[in-house]
């Protein structure tokens, strides 16, 4: 037999013993069983699966350093209460009782480490009172009653500048909106609504840039932008109303309300406001109900799918 | 049905069963015992890690091998045997049998031929048509004048098609060339056991030393003819130009040669070899009606000399040419074929062990090892891709929110994963071999193919997918249904720069 050959005979006995030996620790620890050497009994131990986000943090299994860091898992813990910490340097740590149950995995995977608060930085350069984030465009906007300003920064709070002055409204304003195109700034009290164009260069009337509608025929409740970016719809303590977001303009009442303070919700999409108003029934009692008005005519619904010659369309016109 | 018929039946179903039992069974046990299932599969998967840590150093084993014998003045080494082993006295019989290949790749092998060191008064060039190609005629006779006079002798036999008893298949066309010479040989009074016989691939091109390798194995053998003489296959020929799908699979299968090499009671006759022309007289030729002609004349003659005969490793190249065609898809089609084809070799099981039971002479013993190793073997290929990419995560899938709350359950794909991550380990250093046995880079190849040679192992796991299995899952179906292949020649490409 030649030297290969023998070598490889030794190889082959070799791999034959790591097989025999290494198969019954293999299946063992992957079936959850683990070797007490004071009962020389095979136990049935559970799994503990960690992950958290951010990644690589010290695993604490009742107070002991785990050696791997997560995602890990523990295996081969033994059934009952265990004590779990998460650290990492720069984030809060986290710590959970679990109860670990035999031949059972405890996937704990969901876990969020929290920066600590070195992180915190300031946005504004000015004195502000109030602020909002506009998050389609990564803005943030600041409100300074006492001057009657408005701010604008990047979600950094880079490039801050003064946007516009504002007029100011009595009792003060309760909700800031912009308009859908983000060209105009609504903001409200109870009894007046302000208005800011925010690119007035593009307005013909120079008093249309910024001005205010009172409002005392009710108590504004909420106002919602219409997609078309000029009408308003008003949700008032007793009336649901239409008003054109220009200066001198009059209410168009859509609905008079029977419940003091009803929700109202517009939906710009369809064009359909929600509503919930009370009623009174057949069997004389009042009952709350929610109703549903919508804006867009359904007269003829398929009008706009409907290719006119130019001709005919002409004649329609 | 007569009994021998009914026995040679059972034995083709038993692999195709074997393997379609284990597949099946595994994904009714990943349905209704997942548990069961995986602990199978772990089984598999260790047992897999360790084969294939034994195997790859097997390889390393091989290669080193490779690289010592490759560099050995084989001629020296025979004359330094003489006078008590007559080397000289030796004539080595080639023949080529001729499909449908054109002038340019047989020009090549002729011209290997030639550039041999071996003395070519010492050598006898058998080129075999088909006669039914008339256009190889030409073929024929352009060769002819080119390397005629070239050696000792130089025959063109042409195959009749239609010969009672033989099926279109390389085996007919090698043992009509293989009578013809005999013949040759009778009328020059040459002895047919001072003869060795190579039948070669017709785009074999042997190394320079191939003959004298084989010649010193051949003469320091105590029986010389009772041996197989296997030089190792690497698809070189055009490899430069091949696309990278079929570059990994033919890298892979000289590997898995090389391996073979290592494991002698296992080894068989693959391809182009060598050996006794006596012999192979003796057992009557090649087979006439099976196509892994190759393997089955080792059969033959293993069992002709009762047990006592084996195929001897001669750590030398042969090169032949890479299997693709002219596109991506068809380079899959061809190289799923070829490999199909290689698994046909599952024939034998059943020739095998039907002449075994017939056969009082040869020890029980061996007969158990010998047909456990061809069914292991085949079986073995035919069901580790698929347990490994489609089986292995059916418990997951399948074994329902219960399993998958269990610790088999949780730790079942990393033990795959780590099996996986052990099988980059072993490409490694298959890269790293691959670099060894290549040719030089052509000057009309561009610099950047040695990179993408590198990058090119990432499709392994496709690979796997498409020629790991099931082709050999294939070969078994079809001789388990008794859809019997024929001859399927490998297309092949060679850029002619």
């Amino acid at each position: 037999m030649s030297k290969e050959q023998k070598i490889r005979g030794v190889l082959f006995y070799i791999s034959c013993l790591i097989f025999i030996l290494g198969l019954p620790g293999i299946l063992t620890y992957t079936m959850g069983f683990q070797f007490d050497r004071r009962t020389w009994k095979f136990t049935r131990t559970g799994l503990i699966s960690l992950k958290s986000d951010p990644a690589g943090a010290d695993v604490y299994l009742d107070h002991n350093l785990f050696s791997e860091k997560t995602p890990c898992s523990i295996n081969d813990v033994l059934p009952g209460a265990h004590h779990i910490e998460l650290t990492l340097d720069g984030y809060y740590s986290y710590s959970s009782d679990i109860e670990v149950l035999p031949s059972k995995v405890r996937r704990i995977e969901k876990i969020i480490l929290f920066p600590l608060r070195a992180d915190v930085q300031q946005l504004n350069k000015e004195r502000i009172s109030s602020f909002w984030v506009d998050d389609s465009r990564n803005l943030v906007y600041y409100v300074n009653m006492d001057e009657n300003s408005i701010y604008r920064s990047d979600l950094d709070g880079e490039h801050f500048k003064l946007l516009a002055n504002f007029i100011e409204l009595r009792p003060p304003p309760k909700q800031w909106l912009f308009s859908p195109d983000r060209e105009k700034l609504l903001y409200f009290s109870s009894r007046q609504i302000g208005l800011i164009n925010l690119h007035p260069e593009n307005e013909s009337l120079p008093q249309e840039s910024q001005f205010v509608i009172n409002y005392p025929q009710d108590n504004i409740q909420d106002i919602f932008w219409h997609a078309d970016n000029y009408h308003l719809i008003i949700a008032g303590e007793k009336k649901i109303s239409i008003l054109e977001a220009k200066p001198e303009s009059l209410p168009f009442v859509l609905v008079n309300l029977n419940k003091r303070n009803a929700s109202v919700f517009f939906d710009p999409r369809d064009e359909v406001i929600y509503f919930s108003d009370s009623q009174r029934a057949e069997d004389g009692r009042t009952y709350d109900n929610i109703y549903k008005l919508e804006l867009k005519t359904k007269l003829y619904p398929f009008r706009d799918l409907i290719r006119l010659k130019p001709n005919e369309r002409e004649q329609k016109d | 049905m007569n009994e021998s018929k009914k026995i040679k039946r059972i034995l083709e179903i038993i692999p195709g069963a074997l393997s379609w039992s284990i597949i099946l069974g595994l994904i009714c046990l990943s349905m209704f015992k997942p548990v069961v299932c995986a602990v199978i599969i772990i089984v598999f998967d260790f047992y897999w890690i360790i084969r294939t840590g034994y195997l790859t150093t097997l390889l390393l084993m091989a290669h080193r091998r490779l690289l010592k014998d490759k560099n050995k003045n084989w001629l020296k080494a025979c004359e330094r045997l003489a006078p008590k082993y007559d080397w000289k006295s030796l004539h080595h019989l080639v023949i080529f049998p001729v499909y449908k290949e054109g002038i340019d790749i047989l020009r090549a092998s002729l011209e290997a031929l030639r550039a041999c060191y071996y003395p070519k008064e010492k050598m006898i060039v058998v080129m075999a048509f088909e006669e039914r190609y008339k256009s190889s005629w030409e073929t024929a006779k352009i060769l002819e004048g080119e390397f005629g006079r070239e050696f000792e002798g130089y025959l063109t036999t042409y195959h009749p098609d239609g010969l009672s008893g033989e099926k279109r298949l390389k085996g007919s066309n090698a043992t009509w060339a293989a009578k013809k010479a005999k013949d040759y040989l009778e009328t020059k009074s040459i002895p047919l056991d001072k003869v060795v016989v190579s039948c070669f691939d017709a785009d074999t091109c042997v190394d320079q030393q191939y003959f004298g390798c084989l010649t010193h194995h051949f003469i320091i053998n105590p029986k010389p003819h009772q041996a197989s003489y296997q030089p190792i296959p690497v698809y070189n020929n055009n490899i430069w130009y091949a696309p990278s799908f079929a570059r990994i699979v033919e890298i892979s299968a000289s590997f898995c040669q090389l391996i073979e090499s290592m494991r002698l009671e296992k080894f068989v006759t693959f391809s182009s070899h060598s050996m006794s022309f006596k012999t192979l007289v003796d057992i009557d030729y090649w087979p006439r009606d099976m196509v892994s002609d190759d393997s089955v004349v080792y059969w033959k003659a293993y069992l002709f000399y009762k047990g006592d005969y084996r195929v001897i490793p001669l750590y030398i190249t042969v090169s032949m040419d890479m299997a693709y065609g002219s596109n991506f898809l068809k380079t899959i089609v061809v190289q799923y074929k070829q490999k199909r084809r290689w698994a046909w070799g599952i024939e034998n099981f059943p020739y095998v062990v039907s002449r075994f039971m017939n056969n009082p002479d040869i020890s029980i013993f061996k007969k158990i090892r010998r047909s456990f190793h061809l069914l292991e073997g085949h079986v073995t290929w035919a069901i580790w891709a698929t347990i490994m990419v489609i089986i292995a995560p059916l418990p997951i899938l399948l074994g329902g929110f219960f399993f998958n709350q269990m610790p088999i359950g949780y730790n079942l794909p990393r033990i795959t994963g780590m099996l996986f991550n052990f099988t980059l380990i072993t490409s490694l250093i298959w890269i790293l071999l691959t670099r060894t046995i290549l040719p030089p880079r052509p000057k009309d190849v561009k610099w950047f193919v040695n990179i993408l040679m590198l990058l090119e192992w990432a499709i392994v796991p496709f690979i796997i997918i498409i020629v790991g299995s099931t082709p050999a899952l294939d070969a078994q179906t079809r001789l388990m249904l008794a859809q019997y292949m024929e001859f399927f020649p490998t297309e092949k490409r060679r850029k002619v720069v």
